[in-house]
């Protein structure tokens, strides 16, 4: 039987959320189960790449310890597991629109284009859904 | 002849054991085995499932000293 694939919904900027986020979505990818991550709201903010390392996260109760034991980059992860396994990243359109944002603002390499919320929730029906 | 390959993770935290031996597996032969040493203890339990979840198989796991280590055949 395969695997239903996962579809996950990333829109908060705190840093707990996007480490969980991208573990989840690299192990799944790696798994023999397709991944699909629609970033929006403020965690698109992460994905600017005008930034880098900690900076790109918002405050949450695990971020001091995971700067200082160097947890692994969220974007990293979803770098890797991109690489290694079966995965799309897909911009939220609208936030882009709303910050004036390209899609070169964003990470090179990382992300498929853009989509619209109505695409990603009808493609969506056909799995799993997580929202962080 | 097949060959075996020690990648040493300790220190690395989850799920980086785990994606390092993906990573050394891709490039590998079929019948090749992979050894990942890692301080992380889920480990021990995620590599043998991810494991029996695509495909290939584990030799052995086990802990050692400080860490823990499970050898995974690559088998398809």
């Amino acid at each position: 039987m395969t695997t239903p694939p996962l579809y996950i919904i990333l829109s908060s900027l705190d840093r707990d959320k996007m480490q969980l986020a991208s573990m989840i979505a690299s192990v799944g990818a790696v798994s023999d189960r397709a991944v699909h991550i629609f970033v929006s709201m403020g965690a698109i903010k992460a994905f600017d790449k005008t930034l880098s390392g900690n900076e790109r996260y918002g405050d949450s109760p695990m971020n001091a310890v995971f700067c200082e034991r160097n947890a692994p980059d969220p974007i990293e992860m979803f770098t890797q597991g991109k690489m290694l396994g079966d995965m799309t990243l897909w911009a939220c359109s609208m936030v882009l629109d709303v910050l004036e944002w390209g899609e070169d603002r964003l990470v090179e390499g990382l992300f498929d284009g853009q989509m619209g919320l109505t695409k990603f929730l009808s493609d969506a029906e056909s799995g799993q859904l997580l929202t962080f | 002849m097949s060959e075996r390959k020690v990648i040493d993770a300790r220190g690395s935290f989850c799920p980086g054991p785990l994606m390092e031996l993906i990573a050394a597996l891709k490039l590998m032969q079929v019948g090749d085995e992979v050894e990942i040493l890692s301080t992380d203890q889920g480990t021990a339990k995620d590599v043998p499932e991810w494991a029996a979840k695509v495909g290939h198989e584990t030799v052995d796991s086990g802990e050692k000293d400080d860490h823990w280590f499970v050898v995974v055949r690559k088998a398809k």
